[in-house]
């Protein structure tokens, strides 16, 4: 039987339970209602309708709710970093924020009494147009500038152009759900949706103004992720309050529409990036600016010009960018954020100047990529197999053969077939963690940590190290993860989980083979001055590869040291590699797409991505993220964009059915390879994140085939059919 | 099917209603609130017998409450997911009678004397389906959540006999939605237990 993941049982069963599914005793429900206005004042609640209706328990609002000690004040409210009090405020920035929650016996009673609930307001100007208001935004710069830009003002190719991106939203498929206990006047657990346990624990913790230690959270099973649950947001403070109020447990479950308001999205991005070549293609200098929309309420940032700095070489560059307010609800960190817009507006300008160069854009990127030393902070790269990626890229999809220089050249019947590719890149990154193993009296182990698996692998990543460190057979490896009382480990996000949890879960082996010895020893004194790393781990015991095996039992080591259980816990982090290179993971995407003439159709028919991750722990996991992150490019390249409408201040269609990312049939069976050069300098397992960078460059490879294929510069995502015909 | 049509027409024309009357001044909106609690019965609830998982269950059913919300909130099935609540995504997807159904657009009320199986149901005598098998080994999940309602389509993909290409299986499992992107792996699994 092939081996699949650690958790893979539990979730084609249907067993594995997701933060709305657990069973609480006595637990009821809450409904979030939302303000109907975008700006403004909530002058009056009428609750009236709603509390007649049976089963309800209560209604909470700004005007009744327990005070969340943090929000005390608007002094505190600022401390806390919370940008919306929620139910600690009368001001209203976004429709749909929420203004109050039903509390009762059943969903469905909260739900029809939710929809009773109305509130009259004292209504402001708003302004939920990004398209109108940024120009009249200033830039400022960001980053680290190099050299100057007259010195490329003579350059003899320019490429200069403004693209767009839509408002994107996560949308994972679980939706966010909060249930929420006080299991006694100062304990209080959750169980709840989020990618990272500790983060949730000490936010509260903060808010609240009580120990850590009295707060559990539970993440076990997460439904995905992509950023969405690094915050803890409003719902999550909420069901809090509303436990509080009614003390029962109460669950919150948001709705799909609630999904596209309250738990942030990928910001609206413009942006002009004007770079030139000399005439034998080398990169004279880079302009990158842009503009991202934000909420009123909120200053999230992220740093799209940033990937401009760090992928080419390039002596001159300079990047700027600002943010836009806007009366729409919090953005947040999305898949690749920042670098992901970024890419698309620097990899497609790059196409456009090899255009313009008469140069295959295969060869101008490997002619200027920065593979030795990370332009943006001097540092040379602890390894940068870019230029294996796109060569490796190349090959996959025989581009040398099938790809054509003149645009728009290639038919089969209606379809224009056509040919792109683009490159991508994510910082590496390692963060400090905690990891335990406990053994059992059967030789069992369980490694474990707080840190989620959000459906990235980590929990079978974990398996493998620790199989590849102690040779303990997988089946006999448990995996406990996503609870705030195991080993703290930070959140998972930003391609570091992994990258994060190699190191502490070898440091745990290393502390397991000390502890081993010191138990051993007492049982036989050969193991008292024995290397750790010489003790093998076999069915019944444990055995020297030096020294003439000398086998001891587990039962006699438990029995000897009169242990129920052997528990260790290590901590490790990054170091002083950290100073010394700069870390990136990179990848080449290369697709195929076909045109439809006559409707303006895109149908991407080949995808293969190669990637640079340094050591692939699991090449299942990995390469099932990386196709995933593809699928997600495709939805930005071509189908994902939220309406939003001008007149009413609100994001329209924001449901499944009216806001489209990929199904089956949109992609292909996608090509994924990586190249598998361990990163020695990252962490002992020489692995490098690989959430992001399968997204990043995905769009514009898309868009540049559209343009091989049609002769059509289509730099306003998504290219829907439309856009398509009427270039 | 008709009566169906019919409710489908009402809804559009209540909610129709409601936008229009959104622009109309507080005293129409406070009759409109009226004849919506008039139309909207508050809760109503009725002696149902369901078979799932080859079990029967006789229980007093809200008469709002979908297949889905019974299956997750009263039953403790929870492996049926919830992904959107609107037929949008095919996380709640559930046999009927053997026949591939979304549980959310299904009030339980209309479901006595049906036969459902959920995925914790597919599974004989401590043996997996070969589809869920198939999902471990070929890595068609990643998050998981969709997992249920895709194993549960995937049977009915191969029962209806849509696995003649990667492109007839891809069509066929568009209902299903997975943010995650795992339709490689997805799409593998198909062919797999198709292939047997």
């Amino acid at each position: 039987m092939a081996e699949g993941r650690v958790e893979g049982i539990s979730k084609v069963t249907g067993s594995g339970k997701y933060a709305a599914e657990y069973k609480v005793d006595n637990v009821c429900y809450g409904v979030i209602v939302g303000s109907t206005i975008p700006a403004g004042e909530i002058e009056a609640y009428h609750l009236d309708d709603a509390k007649e209706v049976a089963g309800v328990l209560d209604i909470i609002t700004h005007l009744n709710r327990p005070s969340i000690p943090a929000f005390e004040n608007e002094e505190s409210i600022k401390k806390s970093g919370f940008s919306l009090p929620v139910l600690h405020t009368d001001k209203v920035f976004f429709k749909g924020q929420p203004i109050a929650l039903v509390i009762a016996e059943t969903l469905e009673d909260a739900t029809y009494a939710a929809s009773l609930v109305t509130a009259t307001y004292k209504q402001s100007s708003f302004n939920v147009d990004f398209d109108t208001t940024h120009p009249s935004i200033p830039l400022a710069g960001t980053g680290k500038e190099r050299g100057t830009m007259d010195a490329w003002s003579n350059a003899a190719f320019v490429a200069d152009a403004e693209y767009n991106i839509k408002h994107e939203v996560h949308n994972p498929m679980e939706m966010h759900a909060t249930i929420a206990t006080w299991v006694s006047k100062d304990k209080l657990k959750l169980w709840d949706k989020n990618q990272g346990v500790n983060n949730v624990q000490g936010t509260l913790s903060r808010l609240w103004k009580m120990p850590a230690a009295n707060i559990e959270v539970i993440s076990e099973f997460v439904g995905g992720g992509f950023g969405a649950g690094l915050l803890v947001w409003p719902h999550v403070l909420m069901t809090v309050m509303a436990a509080q109020q009614v003390k029962r447990p109460v669950k919150v479950v948001l709705t799909r529409p609630q999904m596209f308001t309250l738990v942030g999205y990928r910001p609206q991005a413009w942006q002009k990036v004007k770079i030139g070549a000399d005439k034998d293609g080398n990169f004279l200098g880079i302009l990158h600016q842009s503009k991202h929309s934000k909420s009123v309420y909120d200053n999230y940032r992220e740093g799209i010009t940033r990937i401009s700095r760090m992928l080419y070489k390039i002596p001159n560059a300079k990047t700027e960018e600002a943010t836009v307010s806007l009366n729409l609800s919090a953005p947040t960190w999305m898949r690749g954020p920042g670098d992901c817009s970024g890419a698309f507006g620097l990899e497609c300008a790059i196409d456009e100047l090899s255009y313009q160069l008469k140069k295959d854009p295969v060869q101008l990127r490997l002619q200027n990529l920065a593979t030795e030393i990370d332009p943006d902070t001097q540092k040379p790269w602890s390894t940068n197999f870019l230029n294996e990626c796109v060569e490796k890229g190349a090959a996959n999809i025989e581009w040398a053969k099938y790809r054509k220089a003149q645009p728009a050249s290639v038919k089969e019947g209606d379809w224009m077939i056509g040919y792109g590719m683009a490159c991508g890149m994510w910082f590496a990154g390692r963060s400090k963690a905690s990891a335990g193993i406990k053994m059992q009296k059967d030789g069992t182990i369980s490694v474990e940590t707080a840190m989620t698996d959000i459906g990235t692998g980590t929990g079978t990543g974990m398996q493998n190290i620790a199989h590849d460190n102690l040779g303990i057979p997988k089946n006999k490896i448990k995996v406990n993860l996503g609870n705030s009382n195991l080993p703290a480990a930070p959140s998972q996000g930003g391609s570091t989980g992994l990258s994060t949890m190699s190191g502490a879960v070898v440091a745990a082996c290393n502390e397991f083979r000390k502890k081993i010895a010191e138990l051993a020893s007492v049982v036989d004194e050969a193991y008292k001055h024995v290397n750790p790393a010489d003790i093998v781990f076999t069915k019944n015991g444990v055995a020297l590869q030096t020294q003439g095996n000398r086998p001891v039992s587990y039962e006699n080591i438990f029995a000897k040291n009169n242990l129920e259980i052997i528990d260790v816990q290590a901590t490790s982090g990054p170091g002083e590699e950290r100073q010394k290179y700069a870390f990136c993971s990179g990848a080449a995407h290369f697709v195929r797409v076909k045109v439809h003439a006559k409707t303006g159709k895109v149908k991407v028919d080949k995808i293969v991505s190669v990637v640079d991750a340094g050591y692939v722990v699991n090449d299942k996991a990995a390469a099932n993220q990386i196709s995933g992150a593809a699928v997600g490019g495709l939805g930005m390249a071509l189908t994902e964009e939220q309406l939003v409408d001008h007149k009413l201040g609100c994001v329209v269609g924001n449901d499944l059915a009216g806001y489209h990312f990929p199904v089956n049939a949109d992609a292909p069976i996608i090509d994924v390879s990586f190249i598998g050069k361990p990163d020695v300098n990252i962490n002992p397992a020489g692995a490098k994140g690989l959430g992001e960078v399968g997204i990043i460059g995905m769009a514009p490879a898309v868009a540049n085939a559209i343009y091989n294929a049609t002769g059509k510069r289509l730099r306003n995502l998504p290219i829907t059919p439309d856009k398509v015909l009427m270039a | 099917m008709e009566k169906q049509t019919i409710s489908r027409r009402f809804f559009l024309f209540t909610s129709s209603m409601a936008a229009s009357l959104a622009f109309i001044p507080a005293g129409v909106k406070a009759f409109y609130n009226n004849v919506k609690r008039a139309i909207v019965r508050s809760k109503e609830k009725e002696t149902v017998s369901i078979i799932v998982n080859k079990q029967k269950h006789t229980l007093s059913v809200d008469s709002r409450t979908t297949l889905l919300d019974l299956l997750r909130e009263e039953l403790h099935l929870t492996g049926s997911k919830k992904g959107c609540d609107h037929g949008q995504c095919g996380a709640c997807t559930v046999h009927i009678d053997g026949q591939r159904a979304l549980s959310c657009l299904s009030l339980a009320v209309m479901m006595e004397g049906h036969e459902i199986t959920t995925i914790e149901g597919l599974a004989q005598d401590g043996k997996l389906h070969p589809m869920q098998q198939a999902f471990l080994e070929c890595d068609g999940f990643q998050c998981g959540y969709c997992t249920p309602g895709q194993i549960m389509s995937a049977v009915a993909c191969v029962n209806e006999g849509r696995t003649g290409s990667v492109a007839e299986i891809k069509e066929f499992m568009s209902g299903n939605l997975c943010r995650c992107g795992a339709y490689n792996g997805i799409v593998e699994s198909i062919q797999k237990v198709a292939a047997r």
